[in-house]
């Protein structure tokens, strides 16, 4: 490269920018960094095609200060994930995951550790590639065509004329007593750097090409559209079938969703036993169990585990409305909530086994319908217990047991 | 010449000499009395038999995670081709080669399943694994096939047996190399540490599990052996830099071991920190972010009672604490501060195996009475695994003397 412009260098001043010295062994160069070391050099530096052990030490090079850069980054990095999760799930869009507080720290914690490798790593790298200067476009060096074997077998010492101690001659002849084979100048050419006049227009027609995606991205967010966007590989995603929310012109109404022809009963549905599946005799609510329900201990078991799973979370395990989620209501001070009732007591005691069991089908007031959740049979079986729990509250010493009573009185 | 500095390891002294038969005897007589000690103290409390039994669980799966890590170091180091630490491999392997002698310290454990105590393991239980009887137990009959005394018992055999022939392999053909110099010792004991480090990671899982995990044997944690192998990893790396400091500080090994390995070992110590609390976080987080009852049962005893306390005390003092101490590059190479930190690490270490163990014990009391039986404990099966190490190392020498990658070992240096 040194060889194919030498005509045009010749019309520019040359200015020898350095010294540059090579050395066939490690140790020839390790011992030479420590002569040139000692006798006061400070702008100067080794090549080598591998790390020389040591060599820290001959140069006089100090610890470096990467380990705190990193550090640093490290500790901003777990600092700013957690002030970036607290502010944007407990702060600017407070949202419950899993039911879990707003800031929670051992689910944010993922993040947290991602983010302090992730922004260490950047001080390494980044701080590692800084504090050498790099990156670098050119270095006068690569003029040399002795110095091509510094990334293959030979060693190198370079010293800057810019040092206070460099003096052509003297440090020429330091070099050679330290044993280098060859001591070159560096040259440097003082031309003024000139850009290749082809660049200028390719600058140009690249800068141009580039404002287009921004161009289309603005016009595209200023603008609306009537067509649809264009959509270059169909597969199968027109077909000719009628989805839910998709037009019909066959019907009056253009719905292409239909509801079932009124009277329409699915089978298995037709659930003509009013009694057994809406709690009705006749006009009025029932007052007794349908024939299907047997009043045995099973159903009795069957109607407790049932409660327990689906009514005691609100009503509580003895129906007296103090259930889990309204304790956490109440510490939560919710403003809309209204106290679920009491089972055992009260108006419900004084409602119609029938109009209970429509309360469980199709909830009331704040109590979702549990009807979709609860089968038929199951849902008597819990008002059997309920009525248990009626019983219990309201039991006078003939219900207990003969043998039981001794202990109560 | 500036740089070049030969180390020169002909004067060291590389034998145990007569340190080796004082040690055993010394160990040895220490270590029946400490876990007599520790019987006695015991069966003067209530519920003293299963707190003894708890204790010698706890302090047996302490010394077993050493010997265990030393291993995994041996075959390692093998295995990576690794010439930085061939000076404290031998005690490594003298440190692993104790995982036989462990199988007669697992005995009281082992013979206390056999004659069906269920001090220990609730599931070793006839009742609970009875329909008909009041105190039967849905989940744990339904393991029944695993957790059964004989089983437990054929188990345990095999991972001894494993653990007997992996060493044994890996120590022969080392001392072998003493003798020949053999270089292809070298590689047979590269080619057998692979099929080692897989038997490795199954039998250590498999242990814990058996051992440790089945304490609640309700509960069941896929990670669990790596929780066990990290900790294992530890309380190696911590022994290893405290016996190196102590052959050194007897004369022995002077210029063998050079600051470049104990700066090593200090940052394997500062990464398997790391490690530990990466797992163990792993293994809380998914728990507890799942919240299922099945699995959070097992936190809950032990963020409760007292034990939030020795919770706490892992989270800052097996991670916080130690991962700052020992980040640092001038503390790794200072013998002083580094023996500080391993020290502190194989109490920390302990401490985690004393929270995974402990609170199976029914009417668990913090109290000075307790802590004694498990220091005794402590000092009685240390006393033998001393006595076992130094039995082991014998007449031999403490370094591989004619491993072809001694060289390069001496002249390792840290960048």
């Amino acid at each position: 490269m040194s060889d194919s412009k030498k005509t045009t260098t010749t019309n520019y001043p040359e200015r020898t920018v350095g010294l540059l010295a090579e050395y066939a062994t490690p140790e020839a160069i390790l011992e030479a960094a420590y002569r040139v070391r000692e006798s006061g050099y400070t702008k100067w530096d080794t090549h080598a095609p591998f790390p020389v052990h040591g060599m820290d030490d001959a140069m006089g090079i100090k610890m470096t200060v990467l380990p705190w850069i990193v550090l640093a980054c490290g500790i901003f990095g777990g600092a700013s994930g957690l002030l970036m999760q607290w502010w944007m799930n407990a702060y600017d869009y407070p949202f419950y995951v899993s039911g879990k507080p707003l800031f929670s720290i051992p689910a944010n914690i993922p993040i947290t550790f991602e983010a302090t490798i992730l922004l260490s790593s950047f001080g390494a790298f980044f701080g590692m590639l800084g504090l050498n200067k790099l990156p670098q476009l050119w270095n006068p060096l690569f003029r040399s065509d002795l110095f091509r074997r510094a990334t293959d077998n030979q060693f190198f010492i370079t010293i800057d004329a810019r040092d206070p101690q460099f003096n052509e001659n003297q440090t020429t002849q330091l070099l050679r007593d330290t044993g280098a084979a060859v001591v070159d100048p560096v040259k440097k050419v003082d031309r003024p750097v000139r850009i290749p006049p082809t660049l200028h227009y390719v600058g140009l027609i690249f800068t141009l090409f580039a404002i287009i995606p921004p161009a289309v991205i603005v016009a595209a967010r200023a603008s609306t559209k009537t067509e649809p966007r264009v959509h270059p590989i169909p597969n199968m995603d027109w077909q000719a079938k009628i989805k839910p929310q998709r037009a019909n012109p066959l019907f009056v109404d253009d719905r292409g969703a239909r509801l079932p022809v009124p009277g329409t009963i699915a089978r298995g549905e037709l659930h003509e036993d009013d009694h057994f599946y809406r709690g009705v005799v006749g006009e009025a609510w029932a007052k007794s169990f349908p024939e299907q329900i047997s009043i045995d201990a099973k159903t009795m078991d069957r109607g407790q585990q049932r409660f327990k799973i689906y009514c005691s979370a609100c009503h509580g395990l003895a129906g007296d409305g103090q259930g889990m989620v309204h304790l956490r209501a109440v510490e939560r001070q919710e403003p809309t909530w209204r106290p679920p009732s009491v089972l055992f007591d009260g108006p419900v005691r004084q409602q119609p086994i029938g109009q209970l069991f429509n309360t469980i089908t199709h909830g009331v007031r704040n109590m979702p319908a549990y009807g979709p959740q609860i089968p038929t049979e199951d849902r008597w079986a819990i008002l059997l217990y309920v009525r248990a729990l009626q019983r219990s509250h309201n039991a006078t010493i003939e219900d207990v047991p003969e043998d039981l009573r001794a202990a109560l009185q | 010449m500036h740089n070049t500095k030969t180390i020169n390891i002909d004067d060291d002294n590389r034998f145990l000499g007569d340190l080796g038969p004082r040690l055993t005897l010394g160990g040895g007589v220490i270590g029946i009395s400490g876990i007599f000690l520790a019987l006695l103290l015991s069966v003067a409390r209530d519920n003293g038999l299963a707190h003894f039994f708890h204790s010698y669980l706890l302090n047996f799966t302490f010394f077993l995670s050493i010997a265990l890590g030393a291993l995994f170091f041996v075959a390692t180091q093998h295995l990576s081709a690794a010439g930085w630490s061939v000076t404290i491999r031998r005690i490594a392997e003298f440190m692993a080669w104790l995982l036989p002698w462990m199988l007669v310290l697992f005995l009281p454990v082992l013979f206390s399943v056999l004659f069906g105590s269920s001090d220990l393991y609730h599931w070793n239980n006839a009742a609970v694994m009875n329909p008909d009887s009041d105190h039967f137990n849905e989940l744990l009959a339904k393991k029944q096939s695993f957790l059964n005394p004989s089983f437990f018992g054929v188990r345990a055999v095999i991972y001894f047996g494993i653990w007997f022939l992996l060493s044994r392999y890996l120590i022969t053909k080392s001392i072998e190399q003493d003798a020949t110099g053999d270089p292809e010792l070298t590689n047979k004991m590269q080619r057998f540490s692979a099929p080692t480090l897989v038997l490795f990671a199954l039998t250590i899982s498999f242990a814990a599990f058996d051992w440790i995990m089945t304490l609640d044997a309700e509960w069941f944690s896929t990670i669990f052996g790596v929780y066990y192998f990290a900790g294992s990893a530890l309380g190696f790396f911590a022994t290893a830099i405290l016996i190196g400091v102590a052959l050194q500080g007897s004369g022995r090994l002077t210029h063998s071991i050079t600051i470049e390995h104990y700066h090593d070992m200090g940052k394997f110590l500062f990464g398997f920190i790391v490690f530990w609390a990466y797992i163990a976080f792993s293994q809380y987080m998914l728990m507890w972010y799942a919240n299922m009852p099945e699995e959070t049962h097992w936190f809950l005893v032990r963020q409760e009672n007292g034990w939030e306390w020795v919770s706490l005390t892992l989270l800052f003092g097996h991670f916080f604490i130690p991962f700052l101490y020992l980040m640092s590059r001038h503390i790794k190479r200072n013998k002083v501060t580094l023996c500080v930190g391993a020290i502190y690490v194989l109490i920390v270490h302990w401490i985690d195996l004393y929270w995974l163990v402990m609170p199976s014990l029914p009417h668990h009391e913090f109290g000075l009475g307790g802590l004694l039986i498990d220091l005794t404990c402590l000092i009685g099966l240390g006393g033998l695994c001393v006595a076992g190490f130094a039995y082991v190392a014998g007449e031999r020498s403490l370094i591989p003397e004619r491993d072809p990658r001694l060289g390069e070992c001496l002249a390792f240096k840290n960048m």
